[in-house]
């Protein structure tokens, strides 16, 4: 990625797995897609969007720090949850704004390859009406 | 800096200036020189993918992720040759009588709205799909409804030779819907407008406008390189969508004169709800927007329709994730899907600014009254879903992931008012309407009732930034019938605005 460091992309596939539990069994060329659409989308936003993006991972990363006295990455997988769980609802409007712009790049990674489509169903054809029939 | 120079300016090829463009180019006989600036591209047909990521990134300004300035609403608006038509449903309704009345725009009579709708409904080849041609997700929600009394109506749609790819806001792959990038353009152009792609207008003033024009990297070339444009004209005509006309003319410096201008915008808040079926449904096959039901439009100021995004615009509708979002997202083929749309209010503090850098800024807040809106026609919607026989809905204020179809007579504890809160429910909006309001006074309307900005002989304005309210129903025939009124006004006063 260019636009994140290979660390915080690294953290970014750890938090992404909790939110989407199949990323974490894409395969190379997968998660290399699942990389390259974020990429793109940082890309076109701001470099202050860019900062405030690679910031809020850091948050993620040392938030449980405070409660369970380590890092977000050593939490059990629930505990993770959680973490997120409380950012989605948070009472600061800057770190759930944060989250939901984070679980948009993260659904938009997974669910934005058409190579993930046919595992969730969606089959779209451009004769759609002869399907109707079938 | 490069020159060049013509009588009238179109801004925009959308709805609004797509169809000015097309009633004001028979004047090209007489040796008027017209043109189009459009900011987006004039895709090849093998660009039009249905890939959603990347038809987004070429369609939607922002790939359709612009987001107030609260950021607890996402606005998608077209950018392309064609504008927003490319990349709606083609849903072409006449704006109903009491709204036009409710609009109360002296000299904007309702009868010559729907005359002028009928003109472009017939253009645009608007009828209505057999039922063979409604797929699963469109019969069950007309199921649902009449299951429960509610009045259910077909949404006329402007297609020919529909395939049924299910793709519409991704822009058609078979060119079937009849948009003005398919009907008033080809026209257009063929009677000599000329149509400059990839060229965002930065500023105007009397008599010029600068441009700039840059390479996206896909679609047809622009017809001008790539760089910085001086384009003189005697009339300019802005149609670039409710949020980017009110934002041109702001950066142009015309806010000071005009105390209305880039207020009283309504973004017709919208909400995608999911109901997931026992057994897998046509959902993605087929036109996508058959039904809708205006039960409670009165009563309650919403509107139900039908609806079938893809499989993102779909996850990030859905509040949540982890495992139960990914379990409903496994079932795709089994949802269901409806949209709501709230009427919104005309709020004078809900607007249009620009930031430092002239870029547009969306100062809109959800009001309470809307919240309420929303509240309710989440629950009628789950009603629907459960009447259409959905083992569970998904609901964004719901106090759980889903509802069962056992807990069907607790929806009102189960989706509790409380939970309606900007920036924890996914609102939308893909009909923005206001900013350059008609009017008589110049103190609360930014034009006059031809779309003639007021104090600006020169200078006119075609698109939905015009409605002084919601359209409350699907606004683009509304914004065909008020661009034909504008062209209407220009062609009349020809002499006085083309005499040198």
């Amino acid at each position: 990625m260019d636009t994140l460091s290979q660390e915080r992309a690294s953290f970014l596939a750890t938090v992404a797995e909790r939110i989407v539990p199949e990323v974490g069994t894409l395969d190379l060329n997968g998660r290399t897609r699942f990389f390259q659409i974020i990429d793109e989308a940082l890309r076109a936003r701001s470099p202050a969007v860019r900062r405030q993006f690679g910031s809020l991972l850091g948050v993620i990363r040392w938030l449980p720090l405070l409660r369970w006295g380590t890092s977000f990455e050593r939490l059990a997988p629930e505990r993770q949850h959680r973490v997120l769980s409380w950012l989605m609802k948070c009472p600061s409007r800057t770190l759930r704004q944060g989250f939901w712009g984070l679980r948009t790049m993260v659904f938009m990674g997974y669910y934005g390859q058409p190579e993930t489509w046919e595992s969730i169903g969606y089959v779209p054809r451009v004769d759609g009406n002869e399907a109707l029939y079938a | 800096m490069p020159d060049a120079s013509f009588d009238i300016l179109i801004v925009g090829s959308g709805a609004g200036g797509g169809t000015v463009a097309r009633e004001l180019a028979p004047l090209c006989a007489d040796g008027v020189r017209i043109a189009i600036l459009e900011w987006g591209a004039r895709l090849r047909k093998d660009e039009f993918t249905g890939r959603e990521v990347e038809m987004a990134h070429r369609l939607f300004f922002e790939s359709g992720g612009m987001l107030t300035k609260d950021r607890a609403m996402t606005l998608a608006a077209g950018r392309a040759y064609g504008g927003s038509t490319v990349v709606y449903t083609g849903t072409s309704l006449v704006m109903p009588r009491r709204v036009a009345e409710r609009w109360g725009v002296p000299g904007l009579e309702w009868d010559d709205i729907e005359r002028r709708s009928a003109k472009y409904a017939a253009e645009n080849k608007v009828h209505s799909l057999p039922p063979d041609l409604q797929n699963d997700n469109n019969r069950l929600f007309a199921e649902g409804c009449r299951a429960l009394g509610w009045k259910v109506e077909q949404f006329p749609i402007n297609v020919d030779g529909c395939r049924g790819a299910g793709v519409c806001n991704l822009g058609c792959p078979n060119l079937a819907k009849q948009g003005t990038h398919r009907v008033q353009l080809p026209v257009a152009e063929q009677a000599g407008v000329e149509v400059i792609t990839n060229a965002k207008v930065e500023r105007i003033a009397e008599g010029e406008c600068f441009v700039t024009v840059r390479d996206p990297g896909f679609g047809e070339p622009s017809p001008w390189a790539p760089g910085e444009y001086r384009v003189r004209s005697k009339v300019v005509i802005i149609a670039g969508n409710a949020v980017q006309s009110s934002a041109l003319l702001l950066r142009s410096g015309l806010g000071a004169d005009l105390p209305a201008l880039g207020r009283y915008l309504t973004l017709h808040p919208a909400l995608i709800l999911v109901g997931e079926h026992e057994r897998p449904l046509s959902n993605t096959a087929g036109h996508p927007k058959s039904f809708y039901c205006d039960e409670f439009l009165e009563s309650a100021g919403f509107l139900l329709e039908t609806c079938m995004y893809y499989p993102f615009t779909t996850a990030k509708n859905l509040i949540g994730f982890g495992a139960e979002h990914s379990q409903l997202m496994k079932v795709f083929q089994c949802h269901q899907q409806i949209l709501v749309l709230a009427i919104d209010p005309p709020r004078v503090d809900n607007r249009v600014t620009v930031d430092k850098r002239g870029e547009p800024v969306v100062d809109y807040r959800l009001t309470g009254g809307v919240l309420d809106t929303l509240h309710r026609s989440m629950i009628a919607a789950a009603e629907v879903f459960f009447a259409a026989g959905a083992r569970r809905v998904h609901v964004p204020a719901g106090e759980r992931f889903f509802i069962g179809a056992e807990e069907r007579d607790r929806l009102e504890e189960l989706i509790p008012r409380r939970n309606v809160r900007p920036g924890q429910i996914s609102v939308s909006s893909a009909h923005l309407m206001g900013g350059c309001r008609m009017g008589a006074d110049p103190g609360t309307s930014v034009t006059d009732v031809w779309g003639q900005v007021h104090g600006y002989p020169w200078l006119f304005v075609a698109d939905s930034s015009l409605f002084p309210r919601c359209s409350e129903v699907n606004p683009y025939l509304t914004v065909m019938a008020l661009a034909d009124r504008v062209a209407e006004r220009i062609r009349d006063r020809r002499e006085e605005l083309l005499s040198s």
